[in-house]
């Protein structure tokens, strides 16, 4: 866990696609607000992307939460 | 109030099934529990052949004040499959351990089903019970369980939306945690649930200090 803390800032960058009542939230971590809610997944997936600009890796959860695929920035191959 | 006093008004028994198909929904459970500041008791927590399931499990309902049952898994899938007893008679001895004396007598529950009233088909004994569903849902279950603390009084519990994006990215870092100490998916799939626990206390622990 304390290796965990050290990666604070990189990982507070992450965005994450998590699964809603109402479709599929686009979240950077650290954010209490979703950035956007997307009826589809693959859609939500896309608009993580962008907001990410590839600057910062992007998680794909299922619907229990669970990690679909892990998209890794390029400051964090 | 002493220690044990305090212990049993925080402790929560967990009556579920712990059955891979189970895993989507005992994670954030769990995960919920912990997140309230509460403190999960299931039956798997310790594991000694040598100690009887029930004289456990009976220890662990009379040290909880508090109890969630999930009876959506007590319906057999296929013909020749047995009924799956195990909840609804934990669930008996919980709402039979009320009857005893002193702080006993504040225990509370929640039981959840997966589709509202399918439970009367099965236990019409508890016709007019307030019973929820989470229809296999984990969003919903959190939801569920955050709303069954709010109602019981608890203040400031935060939102069950907060809570399950939390959730989200506490499995994020667990997965990452786990893969750099070299655990497999399978590994995680089938983590033992104390093992989960642990991990969840740990990193509540670190995220105290940030933003929980």
């Amino acid at each position: 866990m304390a290796k965990r803390s050290a990666s604070v800032s990189a990982k507070s960058q992450r965005v994450h696609v998590i699964s809603r009542k109402d479709g599929w939230a686009v979240q950077k971590e650290g954010n209490t607000k979703a950035s956007k809610v997307f009826d589809r997944k693959e859609a939500a997936v896309e608009g993580a992307r962008k907001l990410s600009k590839g600057h910062s890796d992007v998680i794909v959860h299922k619907k229990d939460g669970s990690i679909q695929r892990w998209e890794r920035s390029e400051s964090n191959p | 109030m002493n220690s044990s006093d305090l212990d049993f008004s925080r402790n929560v028994f967990i009556n579920c099934p712990f059955d891979p198909e189970y895993i989507p929904l005992l994670r954030p459970l769990l995960f919920t529990v912990l997140f309230l500041n509460y403190n999960p008791r299931i039956a798997s927590e310790r594991f000694d052949s040598g100690e009887a399931r029930i004289n456990k499990i009976c220890e662990l309902i009379k040290c909880s004040r508090y109890s969630i049952h999930d009876i959506s898994r007590i319906r057999s899938k296929k013909r020749g499959e047995y009924y799956r007893l195990n909840m609804p008679f934990e669930l008996g001895i919980d709402l039979g351990c009320r009857l005893g004396e002193g702080i006993l007598q504040s225990k509370t529950c929640l039981i959840l089903e997966k589709d509202k009233y399918d439970y009367q088909k099965a236990i019409s004994d508890l016709s007019n019970s307030d019973i929820k569903s989470h229809n296999n849902d984990p969003e919903t279950l959190v939801f569920q369980v955050r709303n069954w603390f709010a109602e019981l009084g608890m203040e400031n519990a935060p939102s069950a939306t907060r809570i399950w994006k939390r959730f989200n990215e506490f499995m994020a870092d667990f997965r990452e945690a786990r893969e750099k100490d070299g655990f497999k998916d399978r590994d995680l799939e089938f983590m033992p649930a104390p093992e989960y626990i642990n991990f969840i206390k740990q990193w509540i622990a670190v995220s105290a200090g940030q933003t929980r």
